[in-house]
């Protein structure tokens, strides 16, 4: 019985010593499964984000320029001369109109175009493919398009002149129109992401509640205030919140249409800047610290807009 | 079985590891620039140069491939690659991002920011600089890193003869009084004294009268600047001139709607007869020649208070060679056949209204008018030792510093436009060329 029970506890032992090993083999080999499905994405992520925006604090702390082969540590010094650098402050300025022009009305004009294109039938189809295209334009092709447009001769003015506008607007030449002109485009092509966004949340709002709602009494506009508009603040959330990363960091349609222009850095955004500070004045160090500005301005406002929007969401 | 898949997991995952850091590390790592350096021997035993070069209204694609064709017909072992810069203004800060990304091609040619590129061109021997009459113009720190293969002087001032007759302008200004009389006229009869636009554009009459005011009295203004003997906004000269510049503006004979144009539209605007003088560079030469009213242009030297001749001049803006150039013989080689086979030069003035400084060059007899006007101007000038820099377009050790160039053009657009008055635009100037040094 001794024996016996010494043999079934060895067999026994052996038993869980195997079934260690598997488990312990099963982990190992789900570590492995992991890291083989994880590893590739991490690595590009470490690669092409993680080690650049490592990289540029560290040459924001330095005198670097490419073209110049010696560069010197110099601590905070870059971002000190940032806060008096009227060029960056004024890019700045520019960027936050830019910002909150693009923020706002995109949001605002795309959810009144989605409430009344969600209806069914090929025309409603069609208009929302209408809508979308200015988004999978290209930047530079609309720049270019909307260059034309608002040129001096353009047709916009050709057409106020033969309407007896003797001196319409210089919409891309006067200095405090351009900065507007630009939004406009801006807000023209995102408006058709804002748009299919705001669709796709009307599509998931219960016809049972605002049939509920009209049934207590609740007129379009109330249902509307009421029972929809809460209902889609996760499609706020993300209209907002990538309106805010595209506009903050805008920089082809500048580029192309005004080049920061008319005159000094009336349009100039703050990614306009940090590439002419980079490589057109050559201060690679000084363009570094712009950009890790950039990124904490950034960073900053998602946090505080997904913390803001997203206590309104509900929960159905 | 549940091993061997086991083993068979573990070595694909091992696999799968492996190939994702060899691409990720691939990713990492600068890889071989396509567009620049391949002076590499080519097939057939050629020499491959690459070569960076920019259109504009006067120099098309097909311009530059006629030229290269040129050189390697006579240079069989040459094989020329174009890279093309994506615009005439830009093409300074396009070899500059392609220098500090090591991508810079081993020919550029018509670089104005030398001293930003210093250590990323090659110099120029005095042996190599014996055939142009110029060889140290635009030299950085004495070492000769552009071939000074042209003279160009910036600006003239092209006038339309039909819009002066209808204002009922007999003859060219001849004082600066003169010149704001015929404004006066001009705008009176409704036609737009001066076409302007763009951003080096706008900018040009600002250089004409610094030329008269500034440079013909101190034509060392810019180096003791870049010493810090003066400043843009203390200059009493400099405040002068930028106050007569704005003043142009102030009296409605510079159109501030039309500084949101680009180069292209605003040629075309002035060859539409949209305005009747355009302060502009040589080169606009060639363009009005190949247009239909090129016997309806004249062409004057931007007149000073007093009356005198002084023509803003620049010599430079031929090829230089990158200093990492794989194949230095080569690109040198190319460099130097481009800049002074005849053919080459003829076609140069043609196209591009070019005064090669070439010793023993004589231009073509069959240019056109617009051209022997401003050549004359530009020889007259020379006779009477009457040449001054031409102010934001210098080369070397007395050019502004890097990026300041076109801070000063864009400042322009904010005098015309209003936006800043004369001590704020100078004193911004100053800001910036302190950020610069």
């Amino acid at each position: 019985m001794a024996a016996g029970t010494t043999i079934h506890h060895h067999k026994s032992g052996h038993a869980q010593a195997r079934a260690r090993r598997r488990r312990s083999g099963g982990k190992r080999a789900g570590l492995w499964h992991f890291l083989s499905f994880a590893a590739p994405g991490t690595l590009i992520y470490f690669c092409l984000v993680v080690l650049p925006i490592t990289l540029s604090f560290g040459y924001s702390l330095t005198d670097q320029a490419l073209l110049r082969p010696k560069t010197h540590f110099v601590g905070l010094r870059n971002y000190e001369l940032l806060l008096r650098d009227d060029t960056f402050l004024q890019s700045l300025r520019v960027t936050t109109i830019l910002t909150l022009i693009v923020v706002i009305v995109p949001n605002v004009l795309g959810v009144a175009i989605a409430v009344l294109l969600d209806r069914r039938g090929w025309l409603y189809n069609a208009l929302r493919s209408v809508f979308f295209t200015p988004m999978v334009i290209s930047s530079v092709v609309i720049s270019v398009i909307w260059t034309r447009i608002l040129a001096d001769d353009g047709p916009i003015n050709q057409a106020l002149r033969a309407l007896g506008v003797s001196e319409p607007p210089g919409w891309l030449s006067d200095p405090d129109i351009a900065l507007y002109s630009l939004s406009s485009i801006v807000c023209w092509q995102m408006l058709g992401f804002c748009v299919v966004v705001y669709l796709a949340g009307l599509q998931g709002v219960p016809q049972e509640l605002a049939e509920a709602a009209a049934i207590d009494g609740a007129g379009p506009v109330r249902r509307f205030w009421s029972v929809t508009w809460p209902l889609l603040a996760p499609a706020l959330t993300i209209n907002t919140v990538v309106l805010l990363i595209s506009a903050f960091k805008i920089f082809d349609h500048v580029k192309v249409i005004t080049n920061g222009g008319p005159g000094t850095g009336t349009t100039a955004s703050v990614a306009l800047v940090i590439l002419n500070e980079g490589f057109v004045e050559n201060r690679t160090g000084y363009a570094s610290a712009e950009a890790v500005v950039m990124l904490i301005v950034i960073a900053l406002l998602c946090v505080i807009t997904l913390r803001v929007l997203q206590r309104r969401e509900v929960q159905l | 079985m549940s091993e061997k898949g086991g083993t068979v997991n573990k070595l694909f995952a091992a696999g799968a590891m492996t190939l994702a850091v060899a691409l990720a590390l691939s990713a990492c790592s600068s890889g071989t620039p396509s567009g620049g350096q391949s002076s590499a021997p080519a097939s057939g035993g050629k020499q491959k140069v690459s070569f960076l070069v920019f259109p504009s209204p006067n120099l098309p694609e097909s311009y530059w491939k006629a030229q290269v064709d040129l050189v390697t017909k006579a240079n069989p072992d040459l094989e020329v690659e174009l890279v093309a810069a994506p615009s005439e203004s830009e093409r300074n800060d396009y070899a500059k991002q392609l220098a500090a990304s090591g991508q810079l091609p081993d020919v550029q040619i018509g670089m104005q920011d030398l001293i930003a590129l210093e250590p990323s061109l090659a110099t120029w021997t005095p042996g190599e600089l014996k055939d142009f009459l110029c060889p140290t113009c635009g030299a950085v720190n004495g070492k000769v890193l552009q071939l000074p293969t042209n003279t160009q002087t910036i600006p003239n001032v092209y006038y339309s003869k039909k819009l002066f007759q209808k204002a009922g302008i007999a003859e060219p200004p001849k004082t600066y009084a003169d010149l704001l009389a015929d404004a006066e006229k001009l705008k009176a009869t409704g036609i737009t004294p001066f076409v302007s636009g763009g951003v080096f554009v706008t900018s040009q009459p600002w250089t004409a009268i610094l030329a008269t005011d500034l440079y013909a009295k101190t034509p060392d203004w810019m180096t003791k600047r870049r010493n810090g003997e003066v400043k843009f906004a203390t200059d009493p000269a400099m405040k002068a001139a930028t106050q007569k510049f704005t003043d142009l503006a102030a009296k409605g004979y510079l159109d501030k709607r039309q500084i949101g144009q680009d180069y292209p539209k605003t040629q075309e605007a002035f060859l539409g007869g949209k305005g009747a003088m355009y302060p502009m560079g040589s080169w606009f030469a060639a363009a009005a020649d190949a247009s239909d009213m090129k016997d309806d242009i004249g062409v004057f030297a931007w007149p000073g208070d007093d009356g005198s001749l002084h023509m803003p001049t620049f010599t430079g803006g031929g090829l230089s060679v990158s200093a990492t150039a794989k194949n230095m013989a080569a690109a040198k080689k190319f460099a130097l056949a481009f800049q002074l086979t005849k053919a080459n030069l003829d076609a140069s003035v043609k196209a591009d209204a070019l005064f090669p400084a070439i010793k023993g060059y004589t231009p073509p007899p069959d240019t056109g008018p617009v051209f022997k006007a401003v050549y004359d101007l530009w020889q007259k000038a020379q006779n009477e030792k009457a040449t001054v820099p031409a102010f934001s377009w210098e080369a070397g050790d007395t050019a502004m510093l890097p990026g300041m160039q076109g801070k000063f053009w864009s400042t322009a657009q904010d005098l015309v436009s209003g936006k800043k008055t004369v001590d704020q635009a100078l004193a911004f100037l100053d800001t910036e060329w302190e950020k610069s040094g």
